[in-house]
């Protein structure tokens, strides 16, 4: 996933790592949502929790950080609470491109098994997933 | 795929020899001694993860007496492709208030709906 951010790296970096920012933007997706714990350890190996209220309930993800480059580079893991044995690996690269910024986002998680069983699947047995869909779909998380 | 039918198929796919089973029996029913072949591992064991998979409803095992053929079920794959495909949209939303956020931060104008549909244009 790419975005081009109207803003300087060095803030975008500060944006996407500090509490008091991240809680204004990861899952604040309007009236009734709130981010009511946002803990961030930042260090290559610190923790991070957050919980995400929304008119239905509460969502908890948490993970570690990988690597940590400011202002170019934060990998870390992700786990949403509710499926613990799937761990994402969320990657960040910021780019300058004049006074904005280039982010590229790659999201993988242990998919790449599972993606050519069901596509072998869906083939062999006709279960009807649409093959195109599928690779357009894993296009975007990839390993 | 509710919630509890998703978390019980993620671990079951948690596992890389119930991979391998699984990604086996695309190619087709096998019982369980073919299944087991392959690895180094002895038929309980092998067949405590065909309880595994059959009980995350990923495979259905047939009792015939000493062949026990085993075969994948499409279906419950398909619930991991579409979480998969509400995780990515998760993950657009996110980066889209991301991208709102900074320019509130910086004092810009929010964006209206048009404005919006032009940084767009940037993403590929």
């Amino acid at each position: 996933m790419t975005r081009l951010f109207n803003a300087p790296r060095a803030l975008v970096y500060e944006v996407m790592t500090k509490p008091e920012h991240v809680r204004r933007w990861w899952g604040q997706l309007g009236e009734g949502y709130s981010v009511p714990v946002c803990e961030i350890d930042l260090r290559v190996g610190g923790k991070w929790k957050f919980v995400n209220r929304h008119p239905k309930g509460e969502v908890t993800f948490y993970g570690e950080y990988r690597e940590l480059v400011p202002p170019s580079r934060c990998v870390f893991t992700e786990i949403f609470a509710d499926f613990p044995d799937v761990v994402s690996i969320v990657s960040s690269e910021l780019i300058e491109e004049g006074d904005k910024t280039r982010l590229i986002a790659t999201v993988t998680y242990p998919t790449q098994q599972v993606r050519d069983m069901v596509v072998s699947t869906g083939m062999e047995h006709g279960a009807g997933l649409s093959y195109d869909r599928l690779e357009d779909l894993l296009a975007q998380l990839q390993r | 795929m509710e919630m509890d039918a998703l978390s019980n198929t993620f671990a079951a796919l948690a596992d890389p020899t119930r991979r391998a089973i699984l990604a086996r029996l695309a190619q087709g029913e096998c019982t369980v001694n073919e299944l087991a072949a392959p690895f180094d591992m002895s038929l309980p064991a092998v067949s405590k993860h065909l309880r595994v998979l059959e009980r995350a409803g990923l495979i259905t095992q047939r009792r015939e007496a000493q062949r026990r053929p085993c075969r994948i079920e499409a279906a419950q794959i398909k619930g991991v492709v579409d979480w998969a495909e509400h995780y990515r949209a998760l993950w657009e939303q996110r980066l889209d208030r991301l991208g709102d956020y900074l320019d509130e931060l910086q004092g810009n104008q929010p964006p209206i709906k048009k404005a919006k549909s032009h940084a767009r244009k940037y993403r590929k």
